[in-house]
């Protein structure tokens, strides 16, 4: 069971970067919802394997995604699918079991039917849209977009494993608030790295960092990092304001939202403090 | 914020060499910053050949920034199959390179490269006691100049 969560998430990963990287709209759409799909399939194979008392973990391969044609990873999605499917017989709920194999049915017919493009997401042109950045702009901006779009996939895994070990309803709601808004963060960072040529799948996560042992301290070094979230992209913002308004304006953007992350996040802190000392 | 990404650099950043870990890993040493907690774990699979073992394969992870994940993509490409002797210049040639570089840059680097020391110390350490955990080496970089820190030794149960 442990194998098909781990296939499943190359998958999803692989499905969600494919997404980032097509051109045309419809195909994007496509695989965007597929990837949501396949995202829910994760979670519910973990739930299965939690109940099961299955020791498991996040690590999986390297995911090989630079293509020139979308149809070279669409076929190694399809490769991708056909292996899970040899894998279903170790999922021994039923219903999901069913689930999985007829949405994976579907999505490999479906796959055969986007159209194939030529992929820009590698060429390393560094530019995006029209907008005219210097050296210095240009390459902080490069590594703002590779250090948060790790970070965001990090936390959708950490707060993820948090839920799914948890029944605590007040918390779950806060983390899945956080993983809806870290998803988003992924996609418009993801869509800004394939059209400035410099896609990557974030690296695989560290076990201990989602494995967390202490609830309190993870929040509050959690806000200590989104304030210095909120200030790179403050920063960012002002070295790209004279050359674009638009960049400007989506930076400052991104850094008030992450107000009321932190907001949430201290009210978890405060909740699971008065929980503990009510025993 | 002022710096120059080069396309290589992009690229070590998209694509890192040697990330991740190694089920069956001879030996584990860890770089750790104490200042902020960032860490690097190198994982080592060694090869006894002659007089002097070698590395057959090395992975690395990082809890840390961009720049230290393409320190270590750098680093550990440069350390694959190559003996102890020569892991040893290595070490010592990046190290003495970060002697002219500011301290809050010179941390990334460091980092892999006390995590490679450690992970070969953790091997030999191991030839006397099998079940000695990874060996901890902490930097005396700091990602904030106005700190430093002695490097001190610890272990961990990996």
């Amino acid at each position: 069971m442990k194998r098909v969560l781990v296939k499943t998430h190359e998958l999803w990963l692989e499905m969600q970067m494919g997404a980032f990287m097509a051109k045309d709209s419809e195909s994007k759409r496509v695989l965007n919802e597929y990837s949501k799909i396949l995202w829910r399939h994760f979670t519910w194979i973990e739930h299965n394997i939690i109940k099961n008392g299955i020791e498991y973990n996040y690590d999986r391969d390297v995911i090989p995604i630079k293509v020139d044609k979308l149809s070279v990873l669409l076929s190694d999605m399809v490769h991708r699918i056909n292996d899970i499917e040899f894998l279903l017989v170790h999922i021994d709920d039923e219903a999901l079991n069913y689930r999985l194999q007829r949405d994976l049915e579907y999505i490999k017919y479906s796959l055969a039917n986007i159209e194939d493009e030529d992929i820009t997401a590698f060429d390393m042109n560094r530019q995006y849209r029209d907008i005219e950045l210097d050296e210095e702009a240009r390459g902080a901006l490069t590594l703002f977009l590779f250090e948060e779009s790790y970070k965001e996939y990090e936390l959708i895994m950490i707060y993820n494993y948090l839920q799914a070990h948890s029944d605590d309803a007040f918390l779950n709601r806060i983390f899945q608030i956080l993983i809806d808004e870290s998803f988003f963060h992924l996609r418009s960072f993801g869509e800004m790295m394939a059209e400035m040529g410099i896609l990557g799948v974030p690296r695989v996560i560290y076990e201990s960092l989602y494995k967390v042992s202490n609830l309190e301290k993870f929040l509050l070094d959690g806000i200590e990092e989104e304030i210095m979230a909120k200030e790179q992209c403050k920063e960012l913002s002002d070295a790209v304001s004279t050359k674009s308004k638009e960049l400007a304006k989506f930076f400052d953007f991104i850094n008030y939202q992450e107000n009321y992350h932190i907001e949430l996040m201290r009210e978890a802190v405060e909740y699971y403090r008065e929980k503990n000392s009510n025993g | 914020m002022s710096l120059v990404v080069e396309d290589e650099l992009v690229e070590h950043m998209a694509n890192p060499n040697n990330y991740g870990s190694l089920e069956d890993a001879d030996a584990i040493g860890i770089g750790e910053n104490p200042d902020n907690g960032e860490k690097v774990i190198i994982y080592i699979k060694v090869k006894e050949e002659g007089s002097t073992p070698k590395i057959e394969q090395i992975r690395f992870q990082a809890i840390a920034c961009m720049t230290t994940v393409v320190a270590g993509s750098i680093i550990t490409k440069e350390a694959e199959n190559l003996t102890f002797d020569k892991v040893d210049e290595l070490i010592a040639i990046t190290l003495g390179m970060l002697e002219n570089v500011p301290a809050d840059q010179a941390a990334c680097s460091e980092m892999v490269a006390v995590a490679l020391r450690a992970s070969i110390d953790t091997y030999q350490a191991k030839k006397e006691n099998p079940n000695i955990p990874a060996i901890i080496y902490k930097i005396e970089q700091s990602c904030n100049p106005n700190l430093s820190t002695p490097i001190i030794q610890e272990s961990e149960d990996i």
